[in-house]
């Protein structure tokens, strides 16, 4: 454990340094994923020009969930976007041997070597985004409160994180991922919708309990908005999601791997 | 003038060939579609429960749009021409262009054909799919002269979106990593081109100065006069719009690339 601690602290160092050099950079993607964002809540906007309610969430409401939707995916794109996105190429290139003669485990190697500060740095206007909606709908959540929706948090970044390896890792068997990883973005647009919104049994058990990413932003938001009742499915339902799906992505890479034969020249 | 055009036409046919190596992928993007399709449904229908008009369209009318819009991302978007003819300028490989008797811009034109007629018609075996569950919500108004306005307005939606990603990779010339401009204009896409919502839910003001830009003419345009959210007098004044932009757009692009390749340094034999 202590050993890839040392080895992602390395790999922190080695991102900001080149963060560093290439400092326009890092501030035109800064403001590309600010847009994105911004995007995300003209929708919101326009919306309830005309609306007063969508499914039972007001517009602050709204706006808070699409904050912790935002904020999850943050960390994401910080933490771990560059290295997979790279891997899906690396894949097609020939370039992931590389990671094969690493030090450690593959996933862990391929997955986690390129940080991004700018959606690290973005994730304060996430933050920023929720503390705002919380403030205009008067909330006061305890220190209990906040430590659940860090946890939630949490567990829809290993949800997501499990989704997008698997995304890519279908570069295993499609030769090029160039397009797939856009089938990560399809799927995280249902983090911004409301529970309440999935009508129909097939929706229901479709969009919420197999693709568990409504639940990854729902379950945080609800504890903030005084939504949560204490049942299983709230509680440990992320929790449980993020182990099973965090397992399932190790699978789905483990048997891409095996069908992996290199590019040589 | 025919064999000059000949070459085009094989290259045509390369890009076809190359387009269908990568049918999965397209397969792949075509089926996730459909997710995105149901993120609208859910989203409008939630939207539309507590009222019966938004914008003075219904609920089906809104679904329409949406589905217009899906259907035309396949035959008119640039995906990654962008990207390629970036990868062409930094690797050195347009130096092979330069010593032939071949227009770059052409030759990426008709490799863009090809691209889009394989991903368009890949697209409809998911919606082949998906009709039966959506067929109920289809609301098209039936008058001849929007399909007159329609085709011209879609081809030269293509148009635009070809051009604008052709002068992004130009940009490769001045600026080593291009990548970062790409997605930012793809997000100003995005909305401007009416893909996150109707452009005619915004306020009056801000329709109309966006209807200035090049962007609602990506996609916006052609989708709302097949779907009934122009009438005729506005959607001959906004065609002029769009040509008058394509015709710009054909010269920013000859522009960058003439002074493009002046900066341009071909290496090595």
């Amino acid at each position: 454990m202590l050993h890839y601690g040392r080895i992602w602290l390395a790999s922190v160092r080695y991102s900001i340094v080149r963060t560093m050099m290439f400092r326009g950079d890092f501030i035109v993607w800064s403001l590309v994923e600010l847009f994105w964002m911004s995007v995300n809540l003209l929708l919101i906007s326009v919306i309830y020009r005309h609306t007063d309610s969508v499914a039972g969430w007001n517009k602050y409401e709204m706006m808070l969930l699409v904050g912790t939707s935002m904020l999850i995916q943050r960390f994401l794109m910080g933490f771990f976007w560059s290295s997979i996105f790279e891997m899906g190429r690396n894949v097609r290139s020939g370039n992931f041997d590389f990671f094969l003669a690493q030090p450690g485990n593959i996933m862990f190697m391929a997955t986690t070597r390129k940080l991004d500060p700018d959606g690290l740095a973005n994730s304060i206007i996430a933050i920023g985004i929720v503390v705002y909606a919380a403030n205009q709908l008067g909330l006061q959540p305890g220190v209990l409160d906040v430590t659940l929706y860090a946890l939630m948090v949490f567990c829809g970044l290993v949800i997501h994180y499990s989704i997008l390896v698997m995304s890519i890792s279908l570069v295993f068997w499609l030769t090029s991922a160039h397009g797939v990883e856009g089938t990560y973005f399809t799927l995280t647009e249902f983090s911004r919708l409301p529970r309440e919104a999935f009508k129909g049994l097939v929706s229901q058990v479709m969009f919420v309990w197999l693709l568990p990413v409504v639940v990854v932003s729902n379950a945080p938001a609800r504890t903030l908005l005084d939504r949560f009742e204490f049942s299983w499915k709230w509680t440990l339902g992320p929790f449980l999601f993020a182990a099973a799906w965090f397992a399932l992505a190790v699978f789905v890479f483990q048997r891409g791997l095996r069908r992996y034969t290199s590019a040589s020249s | 003038m025919l064999s000059a055009l000949d070459k085009y036409r094989h290259a045509f046919l390369v890009g076809l060939q190359s387009n269908l190596i990568y049918r999965w992928n397209f397969a792949v993007r075509g089926f996730f579609s459909l997710f995105h399709l149901a993120v609208v449904f859910i989203l409008w229908g939630a939207a539309f429960a507590g009222t019966r008009s938004i914008g003075g369209f219904d609920l089906r009318q809104t679904l329409t749009y949406f589905i217009t819009l899906l259907v035309l991302q396949f035959f008119v978007s640039a995906f990654n021409e962008d990207y390629q003819i970036s990868e062409e300028i930094r690797n050195g490989l347009i130096n092979q262009f330069l010593l032939k008797p071949i227009n770059y811009f052409l030759y990426r034109f008709s490799i863009f054909v090809a691209a889009r007629l394989v991903s368009g018609a890949l697209v409809i075996l998911p919606l082949l799919v998906a009709l039966p569950f959506v067929h109920d919500v289809l609301t098209f108004p039936f008058e001849g002269w929007r399909i007159a306005l329609g085709l011209p307005a879609i081809f030269m939606s293509a148009m635009i979106q070809f051009t604008i990603a052709y002068c992004f990779g130009m940009l490769t010339f001045w600026f080593l990593e291009i990548q970062g401009f790409v997605i930012l204009s793809m997000a100003i896409e995005a909305v401007l081109g009416g893909q996150i919502f109707p452009l005619d839910l915004m306020s009056a003001d801000i329709f109309a100065g966006s209807m200035l830009l090049p962007y609602p003419y990506q996609m916006y345009f052609p989708a709302a006069i097949l779907t009934g959210r122009f009438g005729f007098e506005e959607a001959i004044w906004c065609l002029g719009i769009q040509a008058c932009w394509v015709a710009l757009l054909v010269m920013i692009s000859r522009a960058l690339w003439a002074r493009g390749l002046r900066r341009h340094t071909a290496v090595g034999g």
